[in-house]
């Protein structure tokens, strides 16, 4: 029985996994996104920003580390860490 | 309570906000209040909750229950038949002190029975700078007229020392009248259809109706909360002013039927007037939960029950007295909107049912850019640029965002046509159009924002000067949802003329050819003389999903009209396209090669 | 011409499900018909109804036409081509640098614009609707006129070719031109156009400045697109019903009628397709005005309930209102246009309950003809308002449409109960009354926004009620706001087609120029002079001089630092004096302050005057309507049963007189509570009412 943490997350047998090829990233209610692939891209550096943006802003891509399927984003600067969504329940 | 009574007095209810509402844009007559419906009234049980709250400006639905409450705590006792009050005090609880709050009780039979509370965004207050935003303001005492509370109409009768006193320390005394005569009127035709509704139906199955008003809408929003999972969903917005980097962290919780804004971590007071009070943080959460969350529930106290805010006193969320507040609308509170937005969001994609209620941020950056000068006939021209009420929107899951298809927090706004401007201001518009790459990349791409850029145009002074105010160019705002970008950022550029002369006609059709130096600003107050250009653009809305899974067809179309560039169909959509169509080989191997890269570095880890 | 006794003039109007035609000539009683519309050519529908009419004078349609000396026009054709997307591929030349304009509504205007408020609140699901043109086909010429109308960039003729030539190979059918400040100076605008004309003459163009020649960029681009969108399909259809009543023997004008109310030749209206929207609501609001007329009445709210929406608008001292931002479908455009609001309550709304709350409602989703409602036994299975007025006993299964169709009343009853009183714990009677109420208050709210909009008191005014479904309802909502009579026409139910034959030739003409009041009276001649020049030649073209022709001249007016604009009426005589202007200045701030307010003029800032206007009319002779004698007040002989009906103030079922229409005589009173059946429509008179039926068969309902 599965159930739905986010448009690209689920939850089975006591894992958040992958929507799209199910496997298994973290256990259910923890922080899900030290254990997925990580890519960072500065902002200045995607086609649309200027020359005013910050430097070091960047765009965190999560995908799933076994197909690649993309996660989740956040903006952030590097020394920040990492936005967490955790489900308690259901 | 009979199901027919109450769906004709409710219907009727939301009449009495409409009239109200067309009184106050017909008496004022001023463009930020008819254009930009930087407006809001609202309706109010006799102890100052909230009853129900119109389309409008939606930070106010909220501060102006705190401006209720606070009038009847420092009035006590002395509260009677056709008073009208005054609060516009950050501290007690407006947003900033150019939103002026006009508050009526409304009695019956000598008994008070509710409140109805207008605000307008008044054409000046009297800050050290002109229109009401003061970017060059330190504390909240450059920033005009500030009253916790004050008695300005007592029985019927107007105070005319107040209203002089008021009037006597603001800009524009005539308008700022007019804009005040406007709220007046209002409050009493709100006054009026009140009072004839409980004439027609009686007090108590008036009073009963109100209960049940409110209690339907805490039941239903308590519902629909369990319906969601327990959990904890985080945000971040940044923003800069002058070099500054603030922050603004939200960690919303749900449990059971409640719902916590935490906004623990966020950066200490600011300096510069982008602070928030207390109120103002409110106001900024509420704003994008009402239209998210409660899209079918009557907005009233019943929604705000259930929810819970921490705000660290000291925090730009909740600054203390005396910080500078006035860009607050523009500023922190903005960002408590965009925060709010997307952890509601989040929470909102967390459930196949609310799948297609979710949206990514719209318009996440404001700016204020507000032009006094003289215009083409020696007569003063003083106003906003409108554009910023034109914003974007954010994609949804089962759409793009509307391009320049406005914000959140209100509802209905719109910008005003290119003549209207050049009628009004001694400028002439080189374009104003769609920007390309704005939108934030995903299965469902960001709605555009726009650019515009303005010369001076016979201008009897050479030109005229503009304060700018909002956050900054440094950091998008715009969030996207399940993985989709954020929008792009806005920004400023003077675009220095090399030719010193006058007379030359610029038909320059983007921000790289128009001649001269350019020069990013953001903060301030700058002239537009002679030959040069204010060149603006703002924010697109994020995007929603994996730009890898957008349709092809829809990354050549995008393309084909503009909105997207090839470099960035190719970079972040993984689509090539040759010529005028898509080489479907080259995207899928592109697509596949792009996707491989996100894990091949770090996957099994 | 026959016989050559009779001349008789013809009024066709084409609605989206009827079209209606009402015959008329001196001394005979009017003659009525209707037949269903055929969409998307209607010219079947026209033919059907004309021979409806024909029919009960026992004559065909040749014999008719052969004796009509005039035949008048209005048809839903245009709004039906919008509404079904059924218009031309569309090309648009536009200002280099604001080729967006029409794509970007001015940001969210046109997202929310023409949502009820309760969709404009969830703001996730809303959206702008397909533009009529990709941006693909438009293009951004090199040119540029300024706020003042100087040329400061010429015309980039090259361009301008190559882009035609452009868009030309994409396959349009039509271009819209609309540059910049063109209303100050048309001079680029009409270039463009001859190069179009040259390169291929069988593009249909449409320029902003003809069509609409006033300031705001968006609307008037949207305007101009449109009228491109529809300009064929206007043109040959008013073309094709030309030949159509050609070969059926009519050797008359043809006339047609515009959204401000007055008609035009059909050779002009052919090149107007914009002007036709909505003229089915305003010729409704031209019979209100005639009838008022009739009847000396001058201030008249009308209204208008048909299947699927409630129409009302409002009369004032004989003048009637332009709506300010007007919509078609989710577009906007500027032309004069009557304003007429709606909402979505007609006989066929659906009545429901709305989720989580158990809250009735009613609206704005209809069931239209078909299914219909539950009654009709079409397969209808949602309630619909119509049901509810079977179950209050205002309907008569049996007498529908003049007994042509049966319906079926225990079906409304199961379904009713089933979906609406379980659900609300009420029993059917008490659901029934209810969602009666739901629907009045509805009403009542609508009308009265409308006239709080203008500053007016609805107790002042007199109700005029329309439509297959107002004979039933306006009792109770007039009663509730408070007028104190109201009308219901003999042609209640074709009251468009009467307002057809009402109408006037009428020439609109206006010219944009900023003027501070007071300004030099040198200034005013050279607007006014050539706008009566060309009004009077038109219309001395089509026949019209002398007494015949009426000029209204009016000017819109503001104070300078706010945004509403009041059109006022120039009541002097012209040339402009002093004297002239300062009575305009006058009228100005009375209007204003009625309409938007004590205390809301801003007048430190001074007043300007924006654009002038000039409303030349053609005066039609109208048909007289002919008085019958006076019987008695004795209406018993028109009695033909007693049923249980609904009584709004007893919140009971009540046993009552049932009068047959077609046995009341003139001067016959009714006294409520009473149903009157007409042919074709229901009228019901509430308690301590009375009906009186006057001299023209309309019943006119005197509240207490």
């Amino acid at each position: 029985m599965s159930t739905r943490q986010s448009r690209t997350l689920i939850v089975e047998n006591a894992s958040i996994c992958c929507a799209e090829c199910k496997k298994s990233i973290a256990p259910a209610g923890t922080s899900w996104k030290s254990a997925a692939a990580l890519t960072r891209t500065r902002v200045i550096d995607i086609p649309g920003s200027t020359s005013s943006t910050h430097p070091d802003v960047e765009i965190r891509h999560f995908s799933c580390p076994a197909c690649g399927a993309l996660l989740d984003s956040e903006t952030a600067l590097p020394e920040d860490p990492f936005l967490d969504d955790i489900l308690t329940s259901k | 309570m009979d199901p027919i009574t109450f769906s004709i007095i409710r219907h009727r209810l939301y009449r009495v906000v409409e009239e109200a509402v067309i009184t106050l844009k017909h008496v004022s007559g001023s463009a930020i209040t008819n254009e930009g419906h930087d407006l809001m009234v609202s309706l109010y049980e006799a102890d100052g909750t909230l009853l129900l709250g119109g389309v409008g400006f939606l930070h106010h639905l909220t501060s102006a229950a705190e401006a209720c409450k606070s009038i009847i705590r420092r009035f006590e006792g002395d509260v009677h038949e056709g008073d009208l009050f005054l609060l516009n005090d950050p501290f007690t609880a407006a947003l900033h002190t150019s939103d002026i709050y006009l508050v009526s009780p409304i009695h019956y039979k000598g008994e008070l029975i509710a409140w109805s509370a207008c605000f307008v965004h008044v054409y000046d207050i009297g800050a050290m700078n002109p229109g009401g935003f003061a970017p060059e303001a330190q504390d909240v005492f450059s920033e005009g007229f500030s009253s916790p509370g004050l008695k300005l109409v007592d029985r019927g009768d107007l105070r005319q020392d107040i209203w002089d006193t008021l009037l006597n320390m603001v800009r524009g005394p005539e308008m700022v009248a007019l804009d005040l005569r406007s709220m007046i009127a209002c409050n009493n035709v709100a006054k009026d259809r009140m009072i004839s509704l409980v004439e027609k139906y009686g007090l108590p199955t008036f009073q009963e109706t109100c209960k049940t008003l409110v209690a339907q809408s805490e039941t239903r929003l308590r519902e629909r909360l369990l319906e969601f999972p327990d959990g904890s969903w985080e945000s971040r917005q940044y923003f800069d002013v002058k070099g500054e980097v603030y922050k603004v962290l939200l960690k919303m919780t749900k449990k059971g039927d409640e719902l916590i804004f935490d906004f623990t971590g966020s950066s200490p007071q600011s300096k510069y007037s982008v602070n928030c009070t207390k109120w103002a943080s409110l106001g900024g959460l509420f704003a994008p939960l009402f239209p998210l969350l409660c899209y079918d529930i009557t907005w009233n106290e019943g929604v705000i029950r259930p929810i819970k805010v921490i705000a660290p006193e000291g925090s730009i969320v909740n600054c203390t007295k005396p910080s500078p507040v006035s860009v607050a609308t523009v500023g922190a509170i903005q960002s408590v909107n965009n925060a709010a937005c997307t952890t509601i969001g989040k929470m909102l994609a967390s459930h196949e049912k609310y799948d297609d209620q979710t949206s990514a941020v719209w318009h996440a950056n404001h700016f204020a850019v507000f032009m006094f000068g003289k215009n083409q006939k020696g007569g003063d021209a003083i106003g906003i640029l409108t554009e910023t009420f034109a914003g974007s929107g954010g994609a949804r899951t089962f759409a793009d965002g509307v391009d320049i298809g406005g914000e959140i927090p209100n509802p209905i706004s719109r910008m005003a046509n290119v003549e209207t401007v050049e009628a009004m201001f001694p400028v002439r518009y080189l374009f104003r159009r769609r920007l390309q790459d704005s939108g934030g990349g995903g299965e469902f791409r960001g709605g555009t924002g726009g650019e515009l850029a303005l010369v001076p145009h016979d201008a009897p002074d050479g030109g005229l000067h503009y304060v700018l105010s909002g956050k900054g160019s440094k950091f998008p705002q715009s969030e996207g949802l399940a993985g989709g970008n954020p929008g792009a950022i806005n920004d400023y550029v003077w675009v220095h003329s090399p030719d010193a002369e006058q007379g030359h006609n610029c038909f320059s059709q983007s921000l790289s050819s128009i001649p001269g130096e350019k020069e990013a600003i953001s903060w301030g107050v700058f002239p537009l003389m002679g030959n040069d250009a204010l060149y603006v653009r703002w924010n697109g809305g994020g995007g929603v999903g994996d730009p890898l899974d957008r349709d092809p067809h829809s990354v050549l179309l995008d393309v084909t009209n503009q909105v997207i560039s090839i470099d960035a169909a190719r970079e972040i959509f993984g689509v090539q396209i040759q010529g005028q169509s898509l080489d479907v080989d080259g995207t899928t191997n592109l697509r596949t090669s792009l996707r491989k890269e996100r894990f091949a570095t770090n996957g099994g880890k | 011409m026959g016989d050559g006794t009779k001349t008789y003039l013809v009024a066709t109007d084409v609605g989206g499900t009827c079209t209606d035609t009402v015959v008329f000539a001196v001394g005979e009683p009017v003659i009525l018909g209707k037949a269903l519309s055929t969409p998307p050519d209607f010219a079947h529908g026209v033919l059907d109804s004309i021979k409806s009419a024909a029919d009960q004078m026992d004559i065909t349609v040749e014999e008719l036409l052969a004796r009509t000396s005039l035949f008048v026009h209005g048809s839903t054709v245009v709004d039906n081509a919008i509404l079904t997307r059924g218009g031309a591929k569309v090309g648009l030349l536009t200002t280099q640098g604001f080729e967006d304009t029409l794509l970007v509504t001015r940001g969210g205007y046109g997202r929310w614009a023409g949502l009820t408020e309760e969709r404009m609140k969830n703001m996730v699901k809303t959206d702008r609707a397909a533009p009529l043109v990709d941006r693909n086909l438009i293009a951004g010429i090199p040119e540029r006129t300024d706020y003042k109308g100087a040329i400061i960039r010429e015309l980039d003729e090259d361009a301008t070719r190559g882009a035609i030539k452009e868009l030309v190979g994409q396959g349009v059918e039509a271009i819209a031109i609309s540059f910049l400040w063109s209303f100050y100076n048309q001079k680029n605008e009409l270039r463009a156009q001859e190069l179009v004309k040259d390169i291929d003459p069988s593009i249909y163009t449409s320029i902003s400045s003809h069509i609409a020649p006033t300031p705001g960029e968006y609307e008037r681009t949207s305007t101009t697109v449109i009228n491109a969108y529809a300009g064929d399909i206007a043109r040959n259809y008013i073309e094709n019903l030309a030949d159509l009543l050609k070969n059926n023997k009519y050797a008359g004008p043809v006339m047609i009628m515009q959204g401000y109310g007055g008609l035009l030749l059909a050779s002009e209206a052919a090149n107007r397709a914009i002007g036709m929207l909505e003229c089915g609501p305003a010729a409704g609001v031209i019979g209100s005005k005639a009838l008022g007329e009739l009847l000396d009445q001058k201030d008249v709210i009308a209204t208008d309930m048909g299947g699927t929406t409630f129409k009302v608008s409002v009369i004032q001292g004989g003048q009637i209102e332009y709506a300010r931002e007007p919509m078609i479908d989710r577009f906007h455009y500027t032309q004069p246009k009557i304003e007429v609001v709606s909402i979505g309550a007609g006989g066929g709304s659906i009545v429901w309950i709305e989720e989580g709350t158990n809250i009735p409602r009613v609206g704005p989703r209809s069931a239209g003809s078909r299914p219909g409602p539950v009654c009709y036994g079409l397969g209808g299975d949602e309630p619909t308002l119509t049901d509810v007025f079977m179950l209050i006993g205002y309907m008569d299964p049996k007498i529908f449409l003049g007994g042509s169709m049966n319906l079926d009343k225990e079906a409304a009853r199961k379904v009713f109960d089933a979906k609406i009183a379980k659900p609300m714990g009420l029993s059917v009677e008490e659901a029934a009354y209810g969602i009666f109420r739901v629907a009045t208050a509805q009403i009542t709210d609508l009308i009265r926004e409308i006239t709080v909009e203008r500053g007016l008191d609805p107790r002042d005014f007199v109700m005029h009620a329309f439509g297959g479904s107002c004979g039933m309802v306006s009792s109770t909502f007039g009663a509730e706001l408070g007028v104190k009579k109201i009308v219901v026409p003999y042609t209640a139910s074709v009251n468009c087609a009467f307002g057809l034959i009402s109408a006037d030739i009428v020439h609109e003409y206006s010219v944009v120029k900023t003027l501070p009041m007071p300004s030099p009276l040198s200034e005013f001649p050279p607007l006014f002079d050539p706008m009566k020049e060309k009004a009077l030649k038109v219309l001395a073209d089509e026949g019209f001089s002398g007494d015949k022709v009426i000029l209204d001249w009016s000017v819109d007016l503001r104070y300078s630092r706010q945004v509403h604009e009041v059109t006022t009426p120039l009541k002097s005589i012209l040339p402009l004096t002093k004297e002239g202007l300062e009575r305009l200045s006058h009228d100005f701030e009375t209007l204003y302050e009625r309409k938007y307010g004590k205390g809301s003029a801003f007048r430190e800032a001074g007043i300007e005057m924006t654009q002038f206007r000039l409303t030349a009319r053609g005066l039609m002779s109208h048909p007289d309507m002919s008085p019958s004698p006076k019987f008695g007040e004795d209406s018993s002989k028109a009695v033909v049963g007693r049923r249980e009906i609904f009584v709004e103030a007893r919140s009971a079922m009540v046993e009552s007189d049932i009068y047959d229409f077609t046995l009341l005589q003139t001067g016959n009173v009714i006294v409520g509570p009473a149903v009157i059946h007409t042919p074709i429509t229901t009228i019901v008179v509430q308690d301590r009412q009375r009906g009186i039926m006057d001299e023209y068969r309309n019943i006119v309902i005197e509240l207490g």
